[in-house]
């Protein structure tokens, strides 16, 4: 069960489509998870739904509909899309258990995998971490906003426990000191907003676990 | 077949039709009148109840991307979207989600996806729009039914009446526009803080801050 959710501010940008894709990624397997969250997201897509119908209408050409007749037509029978795909949206796109990954080990207990390439266009640094099972993970501040989701295991801070699916937004206020649980080792997602003027002294990772 | 559906069928390409009829059907928990030809286009292709769609959202769904910085391609969302929701039909279950809830994130997935296509650079994209925002009802592990869902619509078109046109302009601005918080605190000439809080201040009217932490 989890503790830890997106605000309403988040989940609302995430209703209304206007989050990138890492950050959207987040919400999305948080919610997978969480009916809680689930249900407000459904409430406010029916705010989405309600907001449309109460602004204004623009005619459509008025061959639009004949057009979209023919284009049934042309194209028919394509098969009702996948409904029932494996894994989560993160395994899928990673094509790997989260544990087999070619991890890099940058600390006795940590390894970390940067996968921002996996989302071309957009800005934000998106990385993999781990943290061994009851590994400590030095006590560290954040640049810029952090949003992270627990994908497997537990950690805990002066916060309190993070359990899997928990979601957590740090920024440069936060200096923590992670440590993970007994258990599988800890692995999390964060998508670092990513500043627009990143320079090269700005190479380090920053994210829950290291400075 | 129930008469009210008999009743929509018989009056399909009848003006009348394509009124927005709110409230009565919804109040007792059945479904609406758009959930019902959606269901109907689902079941048995009936292109008449596909077509009284077309005429209703269509032009919601047009101006939705024109109002989304989309105006170049705003025919050809209704048209994508249109089609998707032809072929994605046999998934609906009106128990999950109204039909205009249901059209609405198909309108946002398809905005998506046409904004991915004309800001990608040669990259190929790795992950689908529809593995991050989900279409309601087409996900296994959803409970069947939920009077809260079905509700929603009702609850949320009488809440927002009531709501102060400040906090209304700032949640449309969030949908409509699709515009963030902070571009909407931009435009407004007004701090972050101050859109936060009407929007807080909306969401909590219409019951979608049910706990929240820290913001």
């Amino acid at each position: 069960m989890t503790q830890h959710h997106p605000d309403s501010h988040s989940l609302m940008e995430y209703s209304a489509g206007n989050l990138s894709d890492p950050h959207a990624l987040c919400i999305r397997l948080h919610l997978d998870q969480c009916d809680h969250c689930q249900s407000r997201v459904d409430t406010l897509d029916s705010l989405g739904a309600v907001l449309m119908e109460q602004q204004a209408s623009v005619s459509v050409s008025a061959d639009m509909f004949d057009h979209i007749l023919a284009r049934l037509n042309d194209e028919p029978e394509i098969p009702p899309m996948a409904v029932n795909k494996a894994g989560n949206a993160l395994e899928r796109l990673v094509q790997s258990d989260i544990n087999d990954l070619p991890w890099k080990r940058q600390l006795a207990d940590v390894s970390v995998l940067d996968i921002s390439h996996l989302f071309p266009d957009q800005p934000e640094k998106v990385v993999l971490q781990k943290l061994a099972a009851g590994g400590k993970a030095p006590a560290h501040t954040h640049r810029g906003q952090e949003t992270t989701i627990v994908l497997q295991g537990a950690f805990s801070d002066h916060k309190g426990v993070f359990n899997q699916w928990d979601f957590v937004v740090l920024d440069q206020e936060d200096t923590h000191k992670p440590i993970a649980l007994e258990g599988p080792d800890c692995i999390t997602l964060s998508v670092l907003s990513a500043p627009l003027k990143l320079t090269g002294t700005f190479t380090r990772l920053l994210n829950p676990f290291i400075s | 077949m129930t008469n009210s559906i008999r009743a929509i069928k018989a009056t399909t390409g009848d003006r009348s039709v394509s009124t927005p009829n709110s409230t009565p059907n919804r109040a007792d928990g059945k479904k609406d009148p758009w959930s019902q030809l959606l269901e109907k286009v689902g079941k048995s292709q009936d292109r008449q109840a596909y077509k009284a769609l077309f005429e209703h959202f269509g032009p919601q769904i047009k101006y939705y991307a024109m109002a989304n910085g989309l105006a170049s391609h705003a025919e050809e969302l209704v048209q994508e979207v249109f089609v998707s929701i032809w072929r994605r039909s046999c998934l609906y279950d009106w128990r999950k989600a109204a039909a205009s809830t249901w059209i609405f994130t198909i309108a946002r997935n398809q905005r998506i996806d046409i904004l991915r296509k004309l800001k990608r650079t040669n990259a190929e994209i790795t992950i689908e729009t529809e593995d991050l925002w989900q279409i309601p009802g087409e996900n296994d592990n959803e409970p069947v039914t939920s009077l809260h869902r079905l509700m929603a619509e009702r609850r949320i078109r009488e809440s927002l009446r009531h709501l102060p046109e400040e906090q209304v302009t700032v949640i449309a601005k969030v949908y409509m526009e699709n515009k963030s918080h902070q571009t909407v605190a931009n435009e407004l000439n007004i701090p972050l803080g101050t859109v936060k809080s009407r929007v807080r201040l909306a969401l909590g009217k219409l019951k979608v801050i049910l706990q929240d932490q820290n913001t």
